[in-house]
């Protein structure tokens, strides 16, 4: 992806708002980046929107918070790739030429969705019966037998994720105290051998992020590194025998890996070149798949790397340094481009104590109910 | 066990099959594809392989038995269900069928009852009742030995 940038970013913290809805949320997340962009709304030539649990019209209905100024605006829905698959059809367009400045905008709110939820009772399809985290538990349970991991890796990733996420000024989570293993372990039990503290928690928020032609962010921002998006890639699943149709939601390991053998070629880069890496960690277990899957790890070594922490804060490639989805949280629409926020961030240097020493690439992967993948590579300069 | 027994609802049609006889295991329905003899459940009209997507599938009913993929155990009721058994959580499982496909759903059982690799058939389940009749799912329970 040739000139594409990320011009500027902001975000409304996740959390849950029962008094806050979703047109403050997201004005807030979206005047922070057009301010971080040094841009009026008047400069936005198109926006795409997403939302998942809003009604119909709410992208569309929440711009006209910024003015109405008569900018085509599209909605994306892909589950939980809902923001970063917006934000890939907005570097699209810019780097086809068809717009110079956009606008991405992804907000939700958990809270309605729960208050509206408990009136059912009955499942509308089969599968709906199930508690999605059973899903992904049946994906850890599978990895213990094949390769002796032990629950007290998943605890590791979800400390290093709740420690993150507490350095994190927008994180959802944030604990007082340091997190251990032996917290992770005496949470409350979710599906085995999945906690409440290996699992993305409920909430709210919004995240915006400005793409632009590169040119235009090194005017606006002279003194400021440049972070391009040099490449993207979405897919869907492809069969092979075996096949979940029926409670997707994990999706197929190997939609990672082709999505990132995609992206990698395409900005020239490798696993062994990235400084820092945000996956799909609703849950634990997806993030130790996603080290071997994205290649940050050979096939079998996920284990062995957690117990060394090559990916902490400091650690060989940092994963989920803003938290992840565990700590920082994952309200739907907004997630993928708060992944985005946190990567420009990094690139920028502007990560406080988080900050990953010299970064220059960063990866942002991110599924949606499993069965589409979406991966972006941002780069600095 | 009443000896009357009464009318059993699937939760959703045309994913698994009621027997005449309680006594007999229910069948999950799906798709043959008749030019590759790829299975599938839950049932479908075009083939999914991508060399193949052809129309020509037929119904089949697969299992009733399968190998245990996978498991766990969910501390939370069964959502839907107002059957006591399912109050303090429930199994489920990935179970591969003879027939090729691999199918997600819930398990009798606790969990220290679970082991990979172990045989399974499938059952009716109560989830609730619906006036005289009773809703259930298919389920798939672990067999002796
Ligand atoms: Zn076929």
């Amino acid at each position: 992806m040739k000139d594409v940038a990320v011009l500027g970013v902001g975000m409304y913290r996740f959390g849950m708002y029962y008094d806050i809805s979703n047109a403050e949320m997201a004005r807030q997340a979206g005047m922070a980046a057009l301010r971080d962009a040094g841009l009026s709304f008047r400069d936005v030539q198109a926006a795409y929107v997403g939302h998942i649990f809003a009604p119909v019209m709410a992208g569309v209905r929440v711009m006209k918070e910024f003015g109405l100024t008569g900018i085509p605006v599209q909605h994306v829905e892909n589950a939980s790739a809902t923001g970063s698959a917006a934000f890939r059809e907005a570097c699209l367009q810019v780097a086809n030429g068809t717009y110079d400045i956009v606008m991405v905008l992804g907000f939700d709110k958990m809270t309605t969705m729960i208050q509206q939820s408990t009136q059912g009772t009955s499942p509308e399809n089969m599968e709906d019966a199930i508690l999605p985290a059973a899903f992904f538990a049946l994906w850890a349970t599978r990895r213990m037998h094949e390769r002796g991991m032990k629950v007290e890796h998943l605890a590791k990733i979800s400390a290093k994720n709740w420690n993150n996420g507490a350095l994190n000024p927008m994180s959802q989570r944030q604990s007082a105290e340091p997190t251990s293993v032996e917290r992770v372990l005496k949470s409350r039990p979710v599906a085995w051998p999945l906690t409440t503290m290996m699992s993305c928690p409920m909430g709210d928020g919004a995240a915006c992020a400005i793409v632009g032609r590169a040119d235009l962010a090194k005017k606006l921002h002279p003194e400021r590194p440049l972070v391009r998006v040099t490449a993207s890639d979405l897919q869907s699943e492809k069969y092979s025998r075996g096949h979940l149709f029926m409670g997707p939601v994990v999706g197929p390991a190997q939609m990672t890996i082709d999505t990132s053998a995609n992206v990698y070629n395409e900005a020239g880069v490798g696993p062994e070149d990235l400084d820092l890496v945000q996956v799909h960690d609703a849950f634990a277990i997806e993030e130790l798949e996603y080290y071997e899957l994205l290649g940050l790890c050979k096939r079998g070594e996920g284990e062995a790397c957690v117990e060394r922490g090559d990916f902490e804060l400091g650690g060989r490639v940092a994963v989920s340094t803003d938290g992840g989805l565990i700590a920082r949280g994952h309200p739907g629409g907004p997630t993928g481009l708060a992944q985005i926020w946190e990567t420009t961030l990094q690139l920028r240097g502007e990560a406080g104590k988080r900050q990953v020493k010299d970064a220059r690439i960063g990866l942002c992967h991110m599924m949606g109910g499993g069965s589409v993948c979406v991966i972006h590579i941002l780069q600095k300069g | 066990m009443t000896t009357t027994q009464r009318p059993r609802v699937p939760i959703k049609p045309g994913y698994f099959t009621i027997p005449d006889d309680p006594q007999q295991p229910p069948k999950l329905l799906g798709t043959k594809c008749n030019d590759f003899s790829e299975h599938y459940f839950p049932r479908r009209a075009i083939c999914a392989r991508p060399e193949c997507l052809s129309e020509n599938t037929a119904d089949v009913e697969l299992g009733p038995r399968g190998t245990l993929y996978s498991y766990t155990f969910v501390h939370l009721p069964l959502f839907g269900s107002s059957n006591m058994e399912h109050a303090e959580g429930y199994g489920v499982g990935q179970v591969d069928l003879p027939e090729g496909p691999r199918v997600q759903l819930p398990l009798a059982g606790k969990q220290g009852e679970f082991k990979i690799g172990q045989t399974l058939e499938a059952e009716l389940n109560t989830l609730r009742e619906d006036g005289a009749s009773d809703i259930v799912i298919v389920r798939f329970r672990p067999l002796e030995g």
